[in-house]
């Protein structure tokens, strides 16, 4: 391929002059080519980041009069905790390499007289076992699960090919907000030792089990009572002074 | 018996074909690739189901450095925390880059000169449209003249080394907008500033696809929160990051999005 061939005619003539030929080696063009791709192929993000949206309500102060309260039956909340390890960074499950976040939530208002045993209980993210929800999206799931139910059907449907990605979509945002429907009001409350993706694992079970109103704030003194009573009666330490 | 004769062959491999296939590679990557943007330190995202993508045009992006991973210093936190901004404007030249870069950085100094009127900064020209090339910034606004004033391998190892103090936009928990705003609220405050002037005046006098394509921006920021991204580490304690996002709420730029990676999760059966 790569000679050219000098003929002449075929005709063999007397003091024709000899056949060239001509060979380009393209080994040095391989290697500087093979020496680009190596170059472009570092430099390049294939792998795109993905976003998560968030809405936060503003800081500006809002009377007592204008505040929506959540109905106590719907109310829900649960305190985020990161464990840390003896090295000050936060701990890492052997198994699964994941860091380990706790959760401990609690159903309606804050039961301070700790009369009934489910004032606090703690769970992870666990996500889904063997196609099963597991740990807090399964108590979330549980919660929501009038939504739940119809989304399953919609996906089902959009699996079917019966309704477009957008339909699923529309139906989904929908679905998720419909008032109707008995839905969880959840407050997300990260405790002094969560990390950032504490929160985000939280945020995204949110996404997962269609919750559309939550609401992230920091933990209250009520909050930090149960958390100590809790530690007390199960001993463990769970809000440990700030190293940092 | 005749000879055995034992034909020389020649060991040239004909290098053709793999060339061929050496160049249609290296093409597939020139036109595929988007390059890595240089940021002064490495975090990694957590991890989210969302599979929404980060816009590619008129994004804001906040990185919020995360505590020191190698173990070479011996306060790892003193690193943490540190916000850098990055504009990216459209790859249009009507709202290119480095167009919305020198708006900005032109409506945030004016801000500050008006809160610190004994000590204001000065930019000229040359220093404004220096800053247009930068993809990455953390400096207060003291240090923007000097920060503008090196060159570019001199701006990347300054702003590298974090443990500098003056690197990193100094933030602070100022909840009053009346106040006197800190160099993040500022900078948040130009944003605000300059997507509503692009999208009250200069959409008048532009052409209706151009002045649909500066709304971009200012849609992007205000309605559909995918204007401004935060960029965090996973292992970052919340409270660190908490900072930025009240500066935000503060700021009234309450809707934003989380930079994150993807994520697989088993669908559930049931």
């Amino acid at each position: 391929m790569a000679q050219i061939e000098q003929s002449d005619g075929g005709k063999k003539k007397k003091g024709a002059q000899k056949k060239m030929q001509i060979h380009v080696d393209f080994t040095p063009m391989v290697d500087m080519n093979m020496l680009l791709i190596t170059f472009f192929m570092l430099c390049t993000t294939m792998i795109k980041s993905q976003t998560l949206k968030i809405v936060l309500p503003t800081n500006e102060e809002v009377k007592k009069e204008q505040q929506n309260q959540a109905k106590a039956s719907e109310a829900f909340t649960i305190i985020l905790d990161t464990e840390y390890g003896d090295d000050n960074n936060p701990k890492v499950d052997p198994e699964t390499g994941k860091t380990i976040h706790n959760i401990y939530y609690y159903e309606g208002i804050a039961d301070t007289t700790f009369q009934s045993p489910k004032y606090l209980t703690k769970e992870q993210f666990i996500g889904n076992v063997n196609h099963q929800a597991q740990g807090i999206r399964k108590i979330l799931r549980d919660k929501n699960k009038e939504v739940m139910a119809e989304y399953d059907d919609l996906k089902t449907k959009w699996k079917n090919k019966e309704i477009t990605k957008e339909q699923f979509d529309e139906l989904a945002k929908k679905n998720s907000s419909d008032s109707l429907k008995t839905r969880p009001v959840v407050v997300i409350k990260p405790g002094p030792n969560t990390t950032y993706e504490g929160l985000i694992n939280a945020l995204d079970e949110m996404n997962i089990n269609q919750i559309s109103r939550y609401s992230i704030e920091l933990p209250s003194h009520t909050d930090t009572v149960l958390l100590e009573h809790y530690a007390q009666q199960h001993g463990e330490t769970i809000i440990r002074p700030t190293i940092r | 018996m005749g000879k055995v004769k034992i034909k020389r062959k020649s060991t040239l491999i004909d290098m053709t074909a793999m060339s061929d296939v050496t160049v249609l590679l290296l093409t597939f990557f020139m036109l595929t690739s988007t390059f890595l943007q240089k940021e002064p330190t490495i975090v990694y995202t957590p991890s989210s189901v969302s599979e929404e993508k980060v816009p590619v045009n008129n994004l804001v992006t906040v990185l919020v450095s995360s505590a020191d991973k190698s173990g070479k210093l011996d306060d790892k936190a003193s690193v943490e925390g540190k916000l850098f901004i990055s504009f990216t404007g459209d790859a249009d030249s009507t709202l290119s880059s480095e167009k919305i870069r020198s708006m900005m950085l032109e409506e945030a100094v004016s801000i500050y000169n008006q809160q610190h009127e004994n000590a204001p900064v000065q930019l000229t020209n040359k220093q404004i449209a220096e800053f247009s090339k930068i993809n990455m910034f953390g400096v207060p606004f003291a240090k923007m003249s000097d920060f503008l004033n090196m060159s570019i391998t001199e701006r990347d190892k300054f702003q590298s080394d974090l443990t500098n103090p003056a690197v990193g936009i100094p933030i602070n928990d100022n909840k009053n907008r009346q106040g006197r705003l800190n160099d993040f609220q500022i900078w948040l405050q130009a944003i605000y500033n300059v997507a509503q002037r692009i999208n009250n005046e200069q959409s008048a006098s532009l052409s209706p696809e151009d002045a649909k394509k500066l709304q971009n921006l200012y849609g992007a920021l205000m309605r559909q929160g995918q204007g401004i991204a935060v960029k965090a580490d996973k292992d970052t304690p919340f409270t660190t990051v908490h900072r930025v996002f009240d500066n935000l709420q503060t700021m009234k730029l309450n809707k934003f999005s989380l930079m994150t990676a993807l994520k697989s999760e088993d669908e559930p059966t049931n």
